[in-house]
């Protein structure tokens, strides 16, 4: 009956994601309520201040804040499962609206960040275990390892210095030229921060491709390829590339979160509208329909893509299916 | 039958090739740097120099000079004064976070590998729940329920969100040390799960966290930097590296370039060292010849 | 010579889960019982459960059935167990087949050796836990000079030496040797096993010694008892099993026993067996005074 065991096992992994998704919106609602702050800033903005003590008990009314907590949380749900994630604070939209409409940026540049990256990496990362210890090798090792130490946001910072406002080259802020720009302007909107996302992340990835490719070519099979004659590109491409595909793979799998969640500073200092600034401002301004929506946005593409990478590392590695599925300990 | 070997003649052999040069000393350059960093930050206080804090409105902007060696910001503050006030607020929050993530990771680690199954199976989940928020926002979210803002919250904060690496490679070599012949040997002669821990498992693999502990820290600067940064960490009165370059951005587009490179680079410098550092520490892992 | 019964395992019953549908029997009610001052041997090829029996004497894992009394006290009941736990700690000790893994790698020899008196709390009778070390070192055969060392720099022998020094400091009533040579070169095999015989002739304590080897078995213990998956086939003092052994297994094992003259190695025959599991049920008889065997029903000895 294996479709029957694989049918159990999917359910409960589904079951175990609902239950990690609800305790993670629960958790949210709770500490977003508990931090100190005045929701009412958010909507009202600067008059919140100079409300009296009348209005602001009708405002707070009339956008349910008075209630406790837990009631509020279920009203929540409530809502939720219906379609409708509130208001957003700030914007007076349809929270869900909010972010539909600044998703699509961000998911570009996190998109192209990623793709670029993806093929990227095995290069770059076989390249230097190609010509392992020879000069190139080394300054690429250290230029890396010095790039991804920068903070991102420095990275930007300087980019917009040397590309913006000393050269002149290109546009330091926004997706788009003000009044709308065709496709050539979108992309030349789009190079610095594309650039500094993937410089961002680059060699991390690189990196990780360089050593398991190294490590592979430490094993006894390499040396066996060599003795029968293969020549070192062969050898390399396809056994120890091919072994480190695998874990690359569901690296980048499980990684596809991070990349996305690390547009966000980068979107800040360009001032890129997407949901990265969404983001802040909602946890910062406690714009809470906002924050609960992002959160639980993030919350399912990590596990969904974690769920993913392990489902693809094992069917790539038998060894790790029956460590977890099968196997148990005596 | 077989008496001394006549020799019949001499070939010298060819010359040995060059021995690679071993290049897996400790990183002296960077050790020497974050020392002198982290000294002169720890000895800011008795340095001469303007207090970072002092605006000197007269003196608005001033690119480096004799008189103000990183020169000032757009407010009249000295960066060169401000460089190493805002250094020891950084380093503080890299330690003091380090230091709580660490004893956090090692007690869920623990738990989870020596605990019976269920245990295990819900601590990791609870790991795999907090990852699954981006970490930035989680850090912003508690520091914020943790009440009033400072040094102190914000590294507790970060290191309420960085202990995970460390649980998991803490789990890990518990469970392997579990089976561990003298770990059973200790157990069969009276060892409670604490004294097992403290003189049987931790220094066996503290040696593997240590590599973590250090990249702690310096992940824990640079959230720091990045949300002082954003505005959402300390007190903008706080000077710190993130808050001065914060200040910058904007100077950045007048063309003042100085407030932006000095912190910059200074940031960069530790964050470097300590990467170094920390990969120096994980070991000689990837050692032997290759046999490409 | 009958003493008192210090270890008495009844029924021993075990399974490991393989998968969620298979698990593999490793004790299937054992049972045998160990006089003061005897030396046991439990012989059986790998995989038959004798490092489970170890452990389960050992108290180190709880078997799903049976229980293991010693000197009356159950200590599978976790009751007793605790309110006599200082003494079973104190007189019952274990060494491993995996010398390197049985020491703590970063410890030194001498704190090794000192631990269960430290966990236990017990001053050393000579004084420091350090002058102690130094003593049981002597006693085993190693020199003092390594107090300080750490298990990496010693070799297979002396890690051994050092594992049986470090249960040897309690002064145990039981000990318990879980394949403590195996691991070992051929000569150093035979200055443990005359270690084990002198240790045991000065201080008198029982020895559960568990191996492959039989020749070291027949060397060393008075008492053999042959284990095949999980069960015990034959019991008898050991030079009655060497001499005549009874049970199928027993016999064939006994056959193969290698003789140092390689001309009449050369003309022997080993006996086979069948293998294959046993049929369930069978007796436990005493073919001759203290010579047990399982008679499977229908067979004749």
């Amino acid at each position: 009956m294996k479709l029957g065991s694989w049918a159990v096992r999917t359910g409960k992994k589904l079951l175990a994601l609902l239950f990690s998704l609800l305790a993670l919106a629960t958790a949210v609602f709770y500490i977003s309520r508990l931090a100190p702050g005045d929701p009412l800033v958010a909507y009202y903005g600067q008059r919140a201040e100079r409300l009296t003590p009348d209005q602001r008990a009708q405002a707070e009314e009339r956008l349910g804040l008075n209630d406790p907590i837990w009631v509020q949380y279920a009203r929540w749900w409530e809502n939720a499962l219906q379609g409708d994630f509130g208001i957003s604070y700030k914007y007076k939209m349809d929270a869900a609206e909010v972010i539909a409409s600044r998703a699509g940026n961000t998911l570009v540049l996190g998109g192209a960040g990623f793709a670029l990256i993806f093929v990227l990496a095995p290069l770059l990362g076989a390249l230097c275990a190609w010509r392992e210890g020879g000069p190139l090798d080394r300054v690429l090792c250290r230029l890396g390892a010095a790039v991804s130490c920068i903070p991102e946001f420095w990275l930007s910072l300087v980019a917009i210095l040397v590309f913006s406002a000393a050269l002149g080259w290109l546009p330091s802020s926004g997706a788009y030229s003000v009044g709308g720009g065709g496709l050539g302007d979108r992309i030349a909107h789009l190079i610095l921060p594309l650039g500094v996302v993937v410089a961002g992340h680059l060699w991390y990835y690189a990196y990780m491709v360089r050593s398991r490719v190294l490590e592979e070519a430490r094993a006894d099979y390499v040396l066996l390829a060599k003795a029968k004659g293969l020549g070192r590109g062969r050898v390399l491409l396809r056994h120890c590339l091919r072994c480190a595909l695998p874990s690359y793979l569901s690296l980048m799998a499980v990684s596809v979160p991070h990349i996305l969640g690390g547009t966000y500073v980068v979107e800040m200092v360009f001032s890129y509208p997407g949901l990265g600034t969404l983001a802040y401002e909602s946890a910062r301004y406690q714009d809470y329909n906002l924050l609960m929506l992002l959160c639980i946005l993030s919350g399912g593409v990590v596990m969904c893509s974690g769920m993913a990478a392990q489902w693809i590392s094992g069917r790539l590695d038998p060894r790790v299916r029956a460590r977890d599925g099968e196997g148990a300990e005596p | 039958m077989s008496g001394p070997f006549e020799r019949v003649g001499v070939r010298p052999l060819p010359p040995a090739p060059p021995q690679p040069r071993q290049r897996r000393g400790w990183p002296v350059c960077s050790a020497v740097i974050l020392a002198a960093v982290v000294l002169v930050c720890l000895g800011s206080g008795l340095l001469p120099g303007g207090d970072p804090a002092y605006m000197d409105l007269q003196n608005c902007g001033v690119p480096p000079s004799a008189r103000f060696w990183f020169g000032t910001d757009a407010m009249g503050r000295d960066v060169f004064a401000m460089i190493w006030a805002g250094g020891r607020v950084s380093l503080f929050i890299g330690a003091a976070s380090a230091a709580a993530s660490t004893a956090i990771g090692v007690a869920v680690g623990a738990a989870a590998g020596w605990a019976p199954g269920w245990v295990d199976g819900l601590l990791m989940r609870l790991t795999e729940i907090l990852l699954s928020v981006p970490s930035l926002l989680l850090v912003v979210l508690l520091q914020a329920a943790l009440g009033r803002p400072g040094p102190l919250s914000l590294a507790l904060a970060l290191g309420a969100v960085g202990w995970t690496g460390i649980a998991k490679v803490v789990r890990t070599e518990v469970r392997q040390m579990r089976r561990c012949g003298y770990i059973q040997a200790a157990k069969s002669m009276g060892g409670g799960f604490f004294y097992l821990l403290r003189r049987h498992m931790a220094p066996n693999f503290f040696p593997s966290i240590l590599f973590m502990i250090v990249m702690n820290v310096r992940n824990a600067i640079a959230a720091e930097a990045t949300l002082s940064f954003m505005g959402l960490g300390l007190p903008p009165e706080t000077v710190t590296w993130g808050a001065m370059l914060s200040l910058a951005e904007k100077a950045a587009l007048g063309g003042a370039w100085w407030a932006v490179l000095a912190p910059g680079i200074f940031l960069a410098a530790v964050l470097l060292s300590m990467t170094s550092l920390g990969e120096r520490l994980r070991g000689r892992a990837g050692q032997g010849e290759g046999n490409l | 010579m009958a003493g008192e019964v210090l270890l008495d395992a009844q029924g021993l019953a075990h399974a490991f889960p393989l998968t969620r549908t298979m698990s593999v029997k490793a004790l299937d009610g054992l049972s045998f019982q160990i006089r003061r001052g005897e030396v046991y041997g439990l012989v059986g090829e790998s995989g038959c459960g004798k490092s489970t029996a170890a452990r389960c004497v050992m108290n180190l894992l709880r078997p799903q059935a049976g229980r293991v009394l010693y000197r009356g006290i159950d200590t599978c009941d976790p009751k007793a167990f605790r309110a006599n736990r200082r003494m079973l700690q104190r007189n019952r000790q274990l060494i491993f087949q995996d010398s390197a893994a049985s020491l703590d790698p970063r410890m030194r020899v001498g704190d090794i050796i000192a631990e269960p008196l430290r966990l236990q709390r017990v001053t050393p009778p000579r004084g420091t836990c350090r002058d102690e070390a130094a003593f049981q070192m002597k006693y085993v055969g190693l020199d003092p000079g390594y107090l300080d060392k750490y298990p990496g720099e010693l070799s297979g022998g002396q890690r051994q030496r050092v594992a049986i020094a470090r249960a040897l400091a309690m002064e145990p009533e039981l000990l318990v040797a879980d394949e403590p040579i195996a691991s070992l070169d051929v000569s150093i095999q035979a200055q443990i096993v005359n270690l084990f015989k002198h240790l045991q002739a000065e201080h008198g304590f029982s020895f559960l010694f568990i191996a492959h080897d039989l020749a070291m078995v027949e060397f060393l213990c008075s008492r053999v008892g042959v284990m095949y998956r999980g069960r015990l086939v034959e019991e008898a003092p050991a030079r009655e099993l060497f001499a005549r052994p009874l049970h199928p297994y027993t016999r064939a094992l006994v056959s193969a026993i290698p003789i140092p003259d390689p001309r009449r190695e050369r003309a022997r025959k080993p006996v086979e067996f069948r293998g294959g599991e046993l049929p369930p049920g069978g007796l436990w008889t005493e073919a001759s005074p203290g010579h047990f065997v399982l008679e499977e029903r229908g067979d004749a000895p």
